[in-house]
């Protein structure tokens, strides 16, 4: 019996190994492969967790296959009693007292983490910087240290610190972006901050963690890590008043309900609404909302409203 | 061996026309019974929701709902798991067996009782008419988060039936919580003392104490929630000075510890059948019982873990986090008593075993998961995933409904007369264990791929396509699983083999009592209670008697 316990265990410790191979590739048993510090430091405690965790989940599964195949009533008649032992006081302490140590363990390896992963790391001057992070139904706007702007997509030299500054306009949101560390909530009233670091170039999706309403699934965002050059030349065509926002104003703001073409999904066809016609009727529509449409527009500048005004206008006719 | 006696089953008084004794009735036994029907049609109901939300999830980019269904689906699956099915048939359980286990003829209060169960129904059925309501069921997820859930953003009447709902239900279990407490301190046989108690007793009044403590706060919030709504205060609106975090910390003060009222009477369950299929006592009787209250104390303290990334001082974010992982040591502690339990047994593979033995195994994934969860900074990876969704179900389902199954299979003869079908019952535990392990395993993997929770679609591409896939698939199984458990009750409701007082030799008074227990239930003098097992003292009474009018 012992034997076919030790088989048992083996074949548990087999499936955990190969489940932990399939990690290489990620198919979904750690957080997904970290492209940031903080990030970075959450998979360590996770896999310390997982180590503790998996040793358990094996031991009490083993146990409880072994007991029932070891202990299963074969020829003997129903009535026949078991041992009748009632309890044990040593080991009701020691399986007391071993989980206590364990959870210690855990918990002093998370402070001894926690630093690393909360607090905004020192960097020189050029090397930082502070996005604004605010989120509204359904979209996300970043703004950058000069006033720049951008909607759904952030664009950050690789290698900088970014600190960020997360409000909402409306309702709880949460960002997210998974690669680059764990998520903060954006909650009316209130600012929070996190941190991340993108250590190669490359693009990072993630989207809304924090059911914000219908277009909750749609609410997606990419964090682009790319080259100091790069993102200067981002900065320069980014302007709060420029096309290029205006654009995205559009793309990420209006077009989640109104269709990429305006041609109307949730809202309205846009193309050749009269509303258009009207500077003083769609910039109230815009900053105020509609009898179903979110106030979008309520945080933007005046800069802001007035390019996606022109850009829807030239765009979609109506005067 | 004890009498055994014979009693009409219940189902004979449908036949007989009688639905009006059924109405008034103020037997704690019928009210049970009703209490666990009513429940199980919800169930079947929040059922086909939740099959309805795996078929839209089943491929991407699919459009099998809308996005508005979608989100109204898994409000009201929810809301409907939690509210009307899981705590109310713990409650159901709780009527039909407290007074029975303790030796008493009723409830304390018998028409209070009554009171609860139609004040459930009634709960019911204010949130169910919402579907018909002005903007459809309510669509702001059962957690109903502020602002989402206020008239600026939410302005269907589904919002204001699902306040009243709960307000309604919160009435029902509160005076179902006293009258638990009323009857367990006061009723109990001669020789019961609180050490003597089955653990179910123990549980059921842990339970209540805790519906007493938690859901004054779930009220409170629900009715700011309704002035905002509907008067025009600012309780929860920030613009105009009111706090959204409010709202969390009301309603996770009871949210959190309302898991716990929901797994602690399954707990107590399985702590009465482990035993009498293993025939063994529990393993460690008082560390199970004080494991129970250990685990409702510390439950009380760590709601704040649901809300680790909104953004919460670092000391209490710090406190929240060792505070939910104390949580694991009592429930460790019942793990490891019920195994202990098992060894060297003679163990009965009946579907109740099954059950409470998939209920050890399945609970325990999901006590695992959810240490990674207090750990706040991977929290912060894991929270509003699917990881949390498959952490709770492995919880929920996994351990509450598993817990349920285990009674109701345990149970069903005391309640009706008539044994269920033992290979129906095998065939309903296997289905349901691989149908929902298929379903929930993969869930973890989404969550860790960074799928959030209540997202209507998503995009083609990945593993997320061939995990929700598996999801889909499991779901389907497990209603199979369902649909094999009803036709069981069907076929035996006609043919199943009458049960007799103790078709188990089981330990506890109920089955001291007929099957289906008369009115005020004992139809002898109770035996004196010497022990937390007064059916098996009986037994060896009665064998020595024989033996001795033998010789």
């Amino acid at each position: 019996m012992r034997r076919s316990f030790l088989a048992l265990v083996a074949v548990l410790s087999l499936a955990l190994l190969s489940a932990t191979t399939a990690v290489a590739g990620n198919g979904g048993f750690a957080p997904v492969d970290p492209a940031s510090p903080n990030a970075s430091r959450i998979n360590d405690a996770y896999w310390l967790i997982f180590g503790f965790t998996a040793a358990i989940f094996v031991l009490v599964e083993g146990a409880l296959i072994w007991f029932v195949i070891r202990y299963r009533r074969r020829g003997r008649p129903r009535d026949a009693e078991g041992l009748q032992i009632h309890g044990s006081t040593r080991l009701e302490i020691m399986w007391t007292v071993v989980p206590v140590v364990i959870l210690a363990a855990i918990a002093a390896f998370v402070f001894y983490k926690l630093p690393g992963i909360k607090d905004v790391p020192e960097a020189r001057a050029g090397e930082s910087l502070t996005v604004k992070v605010h989120a509204q139904q359904f979209y996300w706007q970043f703004q950058y240290p000069d006033g720049q702007i951008s909607i759904d997509r952030m664009v950050v030299p690789v290698g900088a610190v970014v600190r960020l500054e997360v409000t909402s306009g409306d309702v709880a949101h949460s960002w997210w972006i998974p690669r680059l560390g764990g998520k903060i909530d954006a909650i009316p009233g209130r600012t929070n901050t996190t941190w991340f670091k993108g250590e190669r170039e490359g693009v990072y999706s993630g989207q809304c963690a924090e059911f914000c309403g219908l277009q909750h699934a749609a609410m997606r965002a990419d964090v682009a890590v790319v080259s100091r050059a790069a993102y200067e030349e981002f900065l320069a065509t980014h302007g709060p008043g420029s096309r290029e926002v205006a654009k995205e104003t559009f793309s990420g703001t209006c077009a989640k309900c109104h269709g990429l073409a305006g041609q109307g999904y949730i809202g309205p066809k846009i193309a050749g609404s009269a509303t258009l016609a009207q500077p003083t009727a769609l910039a109230a529509l815009l900053r105020n909302g509609g009898v179903q449409m979110p106030a979008v527009g309520k945080d933007w500048s005046d800069q802001q409203l007035r390019a996606t005004m022109a850009y829807l206008r030239s765009r979609f006719g109506g005067g | 061996m004890a009498v055994r006696t014979e009693v009409e089953p219940y189902r004979a008084d449908w036949k007989r026309g009688r639905v009006a004794s059924w109405i008034t009735t103020v037997d704690h036994k019928r009210i049970g019974i009703l209490y666990i029907a009513t429940s199980l049609v919800f169930f079947g109901l929040g059922g086909i929701l939740a099959l309805l939300m795996r078929a839209q999830l089943a491929t991407p980019e699919e459009h099998f709902v809308t996005k508005d269904s979608y989100d109204q689906l898994f409000t009201m699956h929810g809301t409907t798991m939690i509210f009307l099915v899981i705590v109310p048939i713990l409650a159901g359980f709780g009527n039909f067996l407290v007074p029975l286990m303790i030796g008493a003829r009723d409830m304390a209060f018998p028409r209070l009782n009554a009171f609860s169960y139609w004040m459930f129904l009634l709960g019911g059925i204010v949130l169910y008419s919402s579907w018909v309501s002005n903007g459809g069921a309510p669509k702001a997820g059962w957690t109903s988060y502020t602002p989402l859930s206020t008239d600026a953003y939410t302005p269907s009447n589904g919002q204001d039936l699902w306040i009243l709902s709960l307000h309604i239900l919160t009435i029902s279990s509160l005076a179902g919580a006293v009258n638990f407490i009323a009857t367990i301190v006061n009723m109990r046989a001669p020789g019961m003392s609180w050490l003597r108690m089955p653990l179910f007793v123990w549980a059921i009044l842990t339970y209540a104490a805790m519906l007493v403590l938690v859901l004054p706060a779930l009220s409170a919030g629900l009715t700011l929630l309704l002035l905002d709504r509907q008067v025009g205060t600012h309780f929860f609106i920030p613009d105009k000075g009111g706090s959204t975090l409010l709202w969390q910390h009301v309603f996770w003060f009871f949210g959190h510890p309302e898991v716990y009222i929901m797994i602690l009477p399954a707990m107590g369950m399985i702590s009465e059948i482990i035993p009498v299929f293993a025939r063994k006592p529990i393993f460690g009787y008082k560390a199970v019982a004080f494991s129970t209250a250990g685990i409702a104390f510390v439950s009380m303290l760590v709601w704040a873990h649901h809300m680790f990334a909104v953004g919460l001082p670092w000391g209490l974010q710090v406190f929240f986090m060792l505070s939910s992982m104390a949580v694991a040591v009592p429930t460790g502690v019942k793990i490891f008593n019920w195994l202990a339990t098992t060894w060297r047994g003679n163990l009965i593979f009946d579907t109740p075993m099954l059950f409470a033995l998939g209920f050890v195994g399945v609970f325990t994934m999901g006590g695992l998961s959810g240490i990674f969860l207090a750990a706040f900074p991977v929290d912060w990876q894991l929270t509003d995933t699917y990881y949390v969704v498959a952490h709770f179900h492995y919880v929920l389902f996994g351990g509450s409904m598993f817990g349920i199954f285990a009674g109701l299979h345990y149970w069903w003869p005391k309640m009706f007369g008539r044994m269920l079908d033992e290979r129906l019952g095998k065939w309903t535990f296997w289905l349901l264990l691989i149908g929902f392990n298929v379903t929930f395993f993969p869930q973890h993997m989404l969550g860790l791929l960074g799928m959030p929770r209540r997202i209507y679609t998503y995009s083609h591409g990945g593993l997320w396509e061939w995990y929700n896939l598996a999801s889909t698939i499991g779901s389907g199984i497990m209603g199979i699983a369902i649909l094999v458990f009803i036709a069981n009750v069907i076929r035996t409701s006609r043919v199943g083999t009458r049960a007799g007082n103790d078709p188990w030799l089981a330990d506890t008074l109920e089955w001291f009592a007929p099957s289906p227990p008369p009115p005020e239930n004992f139809d002898r003098p109770l035996p004196y209670v010497t022990s937390a097992r007064p059916l098996r003292d009986l037994r060896l009474r009665l064998k020595e008697r024989e033996v001795g009018a033998g010789a």
